[in-house]
């Protein structure tokens, strides 16, 4: 389940228009929601409150073998309207689970967010502040988000710890996204390290689309889905070092009429990485995914298995009435997950290391219970349990 | 004196020790870029022995071993590691990174794991090595310093500089630990294992939980039994007895020795010193930094009967280092040569050993302090001469064994061998001293401690060199003399040449100088209570003895300690920056006259040029 504070930054990207998946780092999105998920460790409570719809705050506290907790606070320029109370949250923005790609969106006209008042320019560029300062370990977190312009985001994030090298290490993440292609430029004072992510999305262009005469043909067939390719570079001026992947991705469009899928293929050249996901949706509450890892250097291989399954309350004794409701009629204006009892997540490998969870809602409160299992460790097959609360108002 | 040091057995088998390479080296957290445990597939220990040079001798039994050496090691040993490493750099940087500044590379931190084979070889080491060996507690080792000079890293990626530099750095970074910590381990179970069977039964189990528990390398109750290798803040060795004192359940020797009385005087008085409290409590049989100031009033003052010169001059001695505490190592370096002449020393004590029976309260107390001193072995002929002369003692070893001891603590502090050597009565010529010397021991069978005064203590350190005797016991020194250099000193000629030929003239010129050097003493202050040990084991000696033995030791033990960490330290430091001085045999020379250790304050002496 999402952090309270993550779920603040990414109704953030949603009312300021960015477009998160459109990124080469999120080309495995699906994969690292299904396969990567980590499970929780200990006890762990969160209280959050979006005091105002600029204003969030955030404490945890945790018990992992010594009690830590965190705080953290949130502003952001652009008020945000979306549900956060636990209690009504849409449990769909809570939950990393398939990325169902939809139709890219053109991009704002860079005149279109002027706001002019009595001869003067008064718009604001929209702004996200989010600070989170680790308790006992004294380590800071910091966040700088600014829409520079319809197709630019700056993202300036900064960890301030004793423990690390310098006292800490700030990147800096410069975001173009043009819809058709997006690129990234990246700075982390850590070993000076130098990052170019590209993706480039193949189709039409959505900037000018709606411009040109569309056939009938093209009307009757939009498109079902979209391919996409990208690459990174990355280049540690101090340490000499660098790193170099290229990914291909197939997704469907929710205009395609099966089940959709996402495959994805990344390469690591330098280091013979080869790895090729493949997502299904093979329905409303189910989601499966597949990795398949393999070096052609050391031959090694790995396999990772995942799926995502929505557990729905089934209430038979209404059921027989809902469906006699005519489609045009209104439905109650319930929260649209209300049915949902939990979401189970797990994955496996081929070495039998498993990790489960289980999240949902109960009353007010969001729970998250986990576990990692190594089947292999007869002695030891829990390697660690844990579960999180989270209430927010 | 000689040591056989056999190295060949030790090649034969390095399986086991293979295998404690293997979990000590996995031990430490490891840097992220070795993702597998590391694996010791190849031991060689070479066919070229370490080099040992001893610097000095505590305790010498047949049971029991415990000095100093340097150890410089240039063989062809060699070492063979297997692990897997991650090749990716960006992988291991990110690893140490928090996520939430993290670049999150899609797939360019993908990781490629590589089966590395390292061999470490042109392994050179330089270092002070204190050896403990005790035939029921095994052989501890500990390294004084760093002793890793240089090593070389070859392995599968000798061709990527990053990956090779890296993988140097790394693995420097780790045998460091190991030599300073895990080896002393490793070596110490070693030796349990051959030579305790008792422990070999133990072993299986404690190997086991010798992995899960780090800590107990030492796998007996620290404080149920003394550790036989107490090493101390600054890693010289600490008394046994003084080892006693911390331990709940003190063996029945050591019991005796320490009473809670005058534990509570001597803390009574320590804490005196430290604050301006000018209440002093008595304490009998203590001297007093403020009488040693004058050398004629222990003589003449009733009050101190036991007081004997040596003593005195101990006192004495330790109040010049300290105050000249910042002479520098340079001074050190002086030992080589003036060592030649300590072995007069054992003569001192080896004399009233021999005779011990008769002990009485006073002889025992002399003795004490006869046995704070330390008598180089280093030029072996004299002491056994010494030893033969006082032909009562036990067996030549034994003493001479005492008389090795001295050796590092040879680096005496110019300073303070002038000042005792005002304290000192004037040097004598050697005929005379000969003379003195039977006397001496006449006076000695009497049992006479108040007459052994400045003046025999004196004549007992110008002992006269190995020419004028010819004892069988010299002979047999003599013989194994030789031997003792081809094992290890023969690649030092100069050394060789120092300690065989000993020129009358300044051999008895040194003596005296060396009788008093108190770092001597300082050193040997461990040494004292494992002497008296042996000597315990032959002769009846009264407990009494045991006795004021320890309670002398305490303060000034403790403050020769912090200083002669100080010292050691120094001339580590400096040896290790003085190769350059290489050329002092030929300044020294023809300038090797009386005060030969003048110039060797400016020179390191052969023997610490490595």
């Amino acid at each position: 389940m999402l952090d309270f504070m993550e779920n603040v930054q990414n109704s953030f990207y949603d009312a300021s228009h960015w477009n998160v998946d459109n990124s080469y780092g999120a080309l495995n999105a699906t994969a690292r929601a299904l396969l990567d998920f980590q499970t929780p460790k200990g006890l762990r409570l969160q209280i959050s409150s979006l005091a105002a719809p600029n204003f969030a705050t955030s404490y945890t506290l945790g018990s992992v073998g010594v009690v830590d907790g965190s705080v953290s606070y949130l502003y952001s320029s652009l008020p945000l309207h979306r549900k956060f109370k636990s209690s009504d949250l849409d449990l769909q923005h809570a939950i990393r689970g398939y990325r169902h790609l939809q139709e890219l969106r053109r991009p704002d006209e860079d005149w279109w967010w002027e706001v002019w008042h009595s001869g003067k320019r008064i718009d604001r560029r929209d702004t996200l502040l989010y600070g989170r300062i680790f308790l006992p370990q004294s380590r800071l977190e910091a966040l700088y988000l600014r829409r520079l312009t319809p197709t630019r985001q700056l993202r300036i994030s900064a960890v301030s710890d004793s423990n690390l090298n310098n006292g800490g290490t700030i990147l800096t993440l410069l975001q173009n996204d043009a819809g058709k292609y997006s690129t990234e430029y990246m700075y982390s004072t850590d070993s000076a390290l130098l990052g170019v992510r590209g993706l480039y999305n193949f189709g039409a262009d959505p900037r000018v689309a709606p411009t040109e005469p569309v056939s009938a043909q093209q009307v009757a067939d939009p498109p079902h889905g979209r391919f996409s390719a990208g690459a990174e570079l990355y280049y540690g001026l101090l340490n000499k070092s660098g790193g170099i992947s290229t990914g291909l991705r197939f997704t469907t469009l929710p205009n395609h009429t099966g089940f959709p899928y996402t495959m994805t293929l990344t390469m690591n050249p330098l280091m013979g990485n080869l790895s090729s996901i493949y997502a299904v949706k093979a329905g409303p509450n189910l989601a499966l995914c597949s990795r398949f890892d393999f070096n052609f250097y050391s031959y090694e291989s790995e396999l990772q298995l995942g799926c995502e399954l929505w557990r729905r309350r089934s209430n038979a004794d209404v059921e027989w009435a809902v469906k006699k409701l005519r489609p045009d009629w209104k439905q109650p204006a319930i929260a649209p997950d209300d049915d949902v009892t939990g979401i189970l997540k797990a994955r496996v490998d081929q070495n039998w290391r498993i990790g489960v969870l289980w999240e949902g809602r109960i009353k007010e409160l969001l729970f998250t219970l986990g576990a990692s299992l190594d089947l292999k460790k007869r002695e030891q097959v829990f390697r660690a349990v844990g579960i999180e609360l989270q209430y927010s108002s | 004196m000689a040591f056989n040091f056999n190295w060949s057995p030790l090649i034969a088998d390095t399986s086991r020790a293979r295998d404690m390479l293997t979990t000590a080296l996995n031990k430490s957290p490891k840097p992220p870029i070795i993702v597998d445990d590391i694996i010791v597939t190849e031991l060689n220990l070479g066919t070229t022995p370490p080099e040992l040079e001893i610097l000095e001798v505590g305790d010498l039994a047949e049971d029991r071993f415990r000095g100093i050496f340097k150890m410089s090691y240039t063989g062809d040993a060699f070492l063979t590691l297997k692990t897997k490493v991650q090749a990716n750099p960006l992988n291991t940087y990110l690893s140490t990174k928090p996520d939430f500044a993290s670049p999150q590379p899609l797939a360019a931190a993908s990781g490629l794991t590589i089966p590395l084979q390292i061999t470490l070889s042109d392994i050179r080491l330089s270092g002070f090595v204190i050896l403990v060996f005790s035939k029921q507690k095994g052989v501890t080792l500990v390294f004084r310093n760093d002793p890793l000079e240089s090593l070389k890293v070859s392995s599968t990626f000798d061709s990527i500089p990053f990956v090779r530099d890296y993988l140097q750095k790394e693995i420097e970074g780790q045998l460091r630990v190991l030599f300073m910590e895990d080896l002393p381990a490793i070596i110490h179970r070693l030796s349990l294992r051959l030579w305790s069977p008792e422990f070999q039964e133990l072993e299986s189990e404690t190997e086991e939980r010798l992995d899960v528990s780090k800590e107990t390398t030492v796998p007996i109750d620290p404080l149920a039994t003394p550790p036989h290798d107490a090493v101390d803040a600054f890693g010289n060795l600490i008394d046994e007895s003084t080892i006693s004192a911390l331990s709940l359940d003190p063996s029945s020797e050591l019991h005796a020795s320490f009473s809670q009385k005058n534990m509570i005087r001597l803390a009574a008085l320590s804490e005196s010193q430290r604050t301006l409290s000018l209440f002093t409590p008595g304490i009998r049989d203590a001297v007093f930094r403020a009488w040693a100031s004058n050398p004629d009033r222990p003589e003449s003052g009733a009050a101190t009967p036991l007081l004997t010169q040596s003593s005195l001059s101990r006192i004495q001695s330790t109040f010049g280092s300290v105050r000249s505490q910042a002479s520098s190592v340079a001074s050190g370096s002086s030992g080589q040569d003036t060592q030649s002449s300590r072995p007069t020393l054992v003569s001192n004590y080896s004399a009233p050993a021999g005779l011990g029976l008769g002990a009485n309260r006073a002889r025992g107390h002399q003795m004490r302090k006869r046995k704070k001193r330390v008598v180089d072995l280093r030029k072996g002929r004299d002491g056994a001469e010494s030893s033969g002369i006082s032909s009562e003692a036990n067996s030549p070893l034994p003493s001479t064994n005492v008389s090795e001891s001295a050796s590092v603590s040879a680096e005496v502090i110019p300073e303070e061998r002038e000042k005792e050597e005002e304290l000192a009565t004037p040097p004598k010529s050697p005929v005379k001293a000969g003379v003195h010397f039977e006397g001496k021991h006449g006076g000695l069978d009497v049992g006479e401690p108040s007459r052994f005064s400045e003046k025999t203590v004196a004549t007992d350190t110008l002992l006269p060199p190995a020419p004028l005797l010819s004892d069988p016991p010299k002979l047999s020194k003599s013989k194994q003399k030789p031997q003792f250099h081809s094992h290890l000193e023969a690649p030092e000629p100069e050394k060789k040449r120092a300690s065989s030929r000993p020129p009358l003239s300044r051999n008895r010129l040194r003596s005296t100088q060396q009788a008093t050097s108190p770092l001597l003493r300082s050193l040997s202050f461990d040494k004292v209570s494992s002497l008296s040990a042996a000597a315990s084991s032959k002769l009846p000696l009264s407990p009494s003895y045991a006795e004021s033995n320890a309670s002398s030791g305490g303060i000034l033990e403790q403050a020769w300690m912090l200083k002669m960490a100080h010292e050691i330290a120094k001339k580590v430091q400096e040896e290790k920056d003085g190769a350059s001085r290489d050329t002092s045999p030929q300044v020294q020379a023809p300038s090797k006259g009386l005060w030969a250790g003048g110039e060797e304050e400016i020179d390191a002496p052969p023997a610490y040029v490595a």
